[in-house]
Formats: structure tokens, sequence, C-alpha cells
């Protein structure tokens, strides 16, 4: 058993893949039609081309509220590792990302949290 | 930009009134006074976090709620259309086919057309005394 794909919720897809290529630089894998929906993947260009994140729509109510409540409480609901983050900080801060949480040590690694523009805070952490 | 938590949580605030479609809708300069920051700061950050100005956001607010309300069944379009907060039909049919693809009436037809399946959006919009049995 493995793990090769995971998800975060979006309100609007087409936003959220231009975001998560054009400002965060992964790479899109598949964009199919699925109804009224798409099913769209991006993989990270330095990770395995194989383990992608789905940008899935959150067009249900109930899905809805929950990401609302999470945002609210300032809780990220996905987190990717980075090999310098204050240099992702910078990066990002200087393409327009809101951050709520700078760099902060927290134990064994250092985190900050920004907001995904699709309804998420997502955290980044580097290893200490 | 780095949001410190108490402009973090004026914007979450000011994303809920956002949302609310009665008279007492706020407009964005009130808003922005709330925050005591200028409609300007307000706009720039709103759309930093959420990818979409605040009039943008609560056009589609008030789409989606729209959404629901039809595939609920109970009220015409244009109920519906006054339900949500548009005076006019035609820009409400014309924004709400610019963000699902189909018009208010087309999509109520489409709805009601299908089989409810449990669990799918269409049966959470569905009236509340429809069990699963009869969907």
């Amino acid at each position: 058993m493995r793990i090769k794909l995971t998800s975060v919720m979006v309100d609007d897809q087409e936003k959220a893949l231009r975001f998560y290529t054009d400002v965060l630089g992964f790479r899109k894998k598949h964009d199919l039609p699925v109804g009224e929906f798409r099913w769209i993947t991006v993989t990270s260009p330095e990770g395995p081309d194989d383990l992608e994140l789905a940008l899935e729509p959150n067009a249900n109510p109930a899905g809805r509220t929950f990401q609302q409540a999470m945002f609210t409480q300032g809780i990220p609901l996905a987190a990717f590792q980075v090999d310098d983050l204050p240099a992702e900080f910078a990066r990002l801060s200087a393409r327009g990302v809101a951050f709520t949480k700078a760099p902060t040590p927290a134990g064994p690694v250092t985190l900050a949290v920004f907001a995904d523009t699709c309804g998420n805070l997502i955290q980044l952490y580097q290893r200490v | 930009m780095l949001l410190r938590n108490e402009g973090f949580r004026r914007l979450c605030r000011a994303r809920e009134r956002l949302q609310q479609v009665d008279e007492c809708a706020p407009t964005i300069e009130e808003l922005a006074r709330e925050l005591r920051i200028s409609p300007f700061h307000f706009i720039r950050q709103f759309e930093m976090v959420f990818g979409v100005t605040p009039h943008q956001y609560r056009i589609q607010a008030r789409l989606d709620r729209a959404r629901q309300l039809l595939a609920a069944g109970q009220l015409s379009v244009t109920d519906v259309c006054m339900e949500v907060g548009f005076s006019s039909l035609g820009s409400f049919s014309s924004l709400f086919a610019r963000r699902f693809g189909e018009s208010p009436s087309a999509f109520r037809r489409r709805v009601h057309a299908s089989d409810l399946t449990p669990g799918c959006l269409s049966l959470m919009g569905a009236p509340r005394d429809r069990s699963f049995r009869e969907a």
C-alpha cells in the first residue's frame, strides 16, 4: 500500500491551477473534464513525477462550511516540505502571496503558513 | 504580505459579512471602515487572501446560494433572484450562466429531471421532507 495521491479542496479550479502552477511552481500533470468539473492534478518539479496533488472542486456546501471554518480557525489543510524556508517565504511574498505566519521555529521544523487564494491555508516546513 | 492575527481575523469576518444577502448587507466602504483600513487596502488584502475582490466574492456567494435554492426546487427563478439579493433578473441570469455554464432555468430543469443519489450535491439542496428512500 502506497500513498500516491492527495488533494486539496479549491473554490475555483481554474484559479487554483493558475496559483499552484504560476505562483507556487508546481507542474500540471492531468487536466480532464469530469462532468461539470475537471480532474486536475499537479506534481512538484522537485519531487517524484507520480506523486500527485489533486485540485478538487469544493462544490458541496458541507465541504465549503468545513473549509471556511478551518480557514477562519487558522488551521492549514495541507503541508509542503521545502529546503530553504526563508528563501521560499521571500520568493512567494514577492509574488503577492499573503502569509499568516512568517517562518517560525517549531521543534524539529521551521514552519510558515500562507493563503492559497482558493479557500485554504497551506503550511510550508523545513526540517531543522 | 504578512497578515497579523487581528488583520487576518478581520478579513475572515469581512468574508462572512459578504455572504449576507439581506438588506443589512454592508457596502465595501462600510466593511473597510469596520476593518479600519482604506477601501483600497481592503480590496487589495482581500484579493491576496481569497483570490477575488470583495465585490466578486459577494456575487459568487449569492450565485452559489441561488444554485442551492434552485436545486431545492421550491422557488421560481424570479423568486431565487430576489431571495439572493439581485434586483435584475437579466443580470442574475447572465452572471449565473457565466459562473455555472447554463442559465438558472436550464439548471433547475436539469436537476429536477435527474434522479437524486444519496450524498450528491443535488440531494443536499433537496427539500428537507424528502427521504433517502424517496430519493
